[in-house]
């Protein structure tokens, strides 16, 4: 065994702890990695290409399948359909970008001080540790680190949490490093949200420092109070639950985002508000 | 036209090797962040990166194989991999000694790899959640309740990645040219 472990492969093995340790020392330092830049640059088209794919082949999967049921119901409309399948395709995609402009513009017009930017998702973290993922906009587009992701519903998504050229890294809402300062709409009680991530309620949002005697229900929706970052009056989630803390001196709340996050697109970056 | 850019057909076919080797990495990545992250199975994130370098080290020895699990690893690492910066020193420590150990004690088939992959998987994501128990950022029962399934359940993409480094390697293969 000892003669297939060269000097050569132990001297990689000694280079991989040291590059490590060198990246750990880096990051700590100043919250970024070296090369990262570089990297995800590089990487931003292949997963634009690669999610442009996937979403290509998922339109066309869902079209046969309205295809199928459509040709049950009448084979006398066969071929208009056959003839207007490369429309109905395409109308399809335009058909669900209008109704998220639309929305948008709503949105805009109640909020006339946001300026948002619309970027398609191109993929998303990999690990069971964390909830985030890559847009195809970054800093050529305005898009900087510490801005805010929402639905064309104002519900919040999440943050950007880095920023490059032509690409920026989103950190959800239900990854446990982002606290929003939130109050329950119809009670006006304030408290913290966090994603509750790898703490055994996966996929919901825990509302911490909640007052001991406050009254919550079920479906209470939660909004952003306002800050530097979050824009006052989007939407965080529902309640589902609520309990005491472990503290047992606070109460906590367990909300469901608002935002569908297994099935979004597209999300719009607020790269500017005004904070009243 | 080979003799022309003063390339041998051996160095064009190893060139050759190593560039689909990259490709396939790079595929990998795309595969794993745009499709599996966005598509759990079974609510579990699948990650086969480290089954593709550690198939590659175990095919292509610890030196050759070894210097393609750091590069690989450093490129996971920047590609903003969670925690990367742990996979930077467990991926290619953990590739290297499985492809001194397939070559001294077991044998490079299939078996052997998957072994050696699941181990080196198990490894890897053991320390990143030792990691995270130890700044409590985590909970005990994560690790029998996703980490351990998942890294199983990752263990079915072992075949097509283990058939597709076995091909790329035989790009390179004899040199009896």
């Amino acid at each position: 065994m000892k003669k297939h472990f060269s000097a050569r492969a132990k001297w990689l093995i000694a280079i991989a702890v040291l590059l490590a340790m060198g990246i750990t020392v880096f990051h700590a330092v100043s919250s970024r990695r070296p090369g990262q830049t570089v990297v995800q640059t590089i990487l931003a088209p292949f997963r634009s290409a690669g999610s442009t794919l996937v979403r290509q082949v998922e339109r066309y999967y869902d079209y046969v399948f309205q295809y199928e049921s459509l040709q049950a119901e009448n084979k006398a409309l066969r071929e208009q359909i056959m003839a207007m399948e490369e429309d109905v395709r395409s109308a399809d995609s335009l058909q669900r970008e209008n109704e998220r402009l639309h929305q948008l513009l709503g949105l805009v017009e109640e909020h006339r001080d946001y300026h948002p930017t619309s970027a398609y998702i191109i993929s998303w973290n990999g690990s069971n540790w964390k909830s985030a993922f890559t847009i195809d906009k970054g800093t050529s587009s305005g898009i900087e680190e510490g801005m805010v992701a929402i639905t064309e519903y104002s519900q919040v998504v999440g943050l950007v949490t880095e920023a490059g050229p032509n690409w920026a890294t989103v950190t959800t809402v239900l990854d446990s490093v982002l606290g929003i300062s939130a109050s329950v709409a119809s009670s006006g009680y304030t408290g913290k949200v966090e994603g509750a991530l790898a703490t055994g309620s996966e996929g919901l949002l825990r509302m911490n420092y909640l007052p001991t005697d406050s009254v919550l229900r079920n479906n209470d929706q939660v909004l952003t109070t306002g800050s530097t970052v979050y824009p006052r009056g989007l939407i965080i989630g529902y309640i589902t639950d609520a309990g005491f803390d472990e503290t047992g001196v606070a109460k906590y709340a367990l909300l469901r985002p608002a935002a569908d996050l297994d099935n979004l697109e597209q999300v719009f970056i607020i790269t500017h508000y005004e904070n009243n | 036209m080979l003799s022309h850019l003063h390339i041998t057909a051996r160095q064009w076919k190893t060139g050759l090797k190593w560039t689909l080797y990259a490709a396939l990495f790079l595929l990998t990545m795309v595969f794993q962040t745009v499709i599996l992250a966005k598509h759990p199975i079974l609510g579990l994130k699948l990650n086969p990166v480290p089954l593709l370098i550690v198939c590659v080290c175990v095919r292509e020895g610890p030196e050759g194989g070894g210097l393609f699990a750091l590069l690989a690893s450093l490129f996971w690492c920047l590609s903003g991999a969670d925690y990367g910066n742990l996979s930077v020193a467990i991926l290619p420590a953990g590739a290297i000694l499985s492809a001194v150990l397939c070559r001294a004690v077991l044998t490079m088939r299939f078996f052997p790899t998957f072994l050696c992959c699941l181990a080196v998987s198990l490894l890897h994501d053991s320390v990143i959640y030792a990691l995270k128990l130890l700044l409590a950022a985590g909970r005990p029962s994560y690790y029998t309740e996703t980490i351990l399934p998942s890294v199983l359940l990752s263990m079915i993409l072992m075949p097509p990645v283990y058939l597709l480094v076995k091909a790329v390697h035989k790009t390179g293969g004899s040199y009896d040219l």
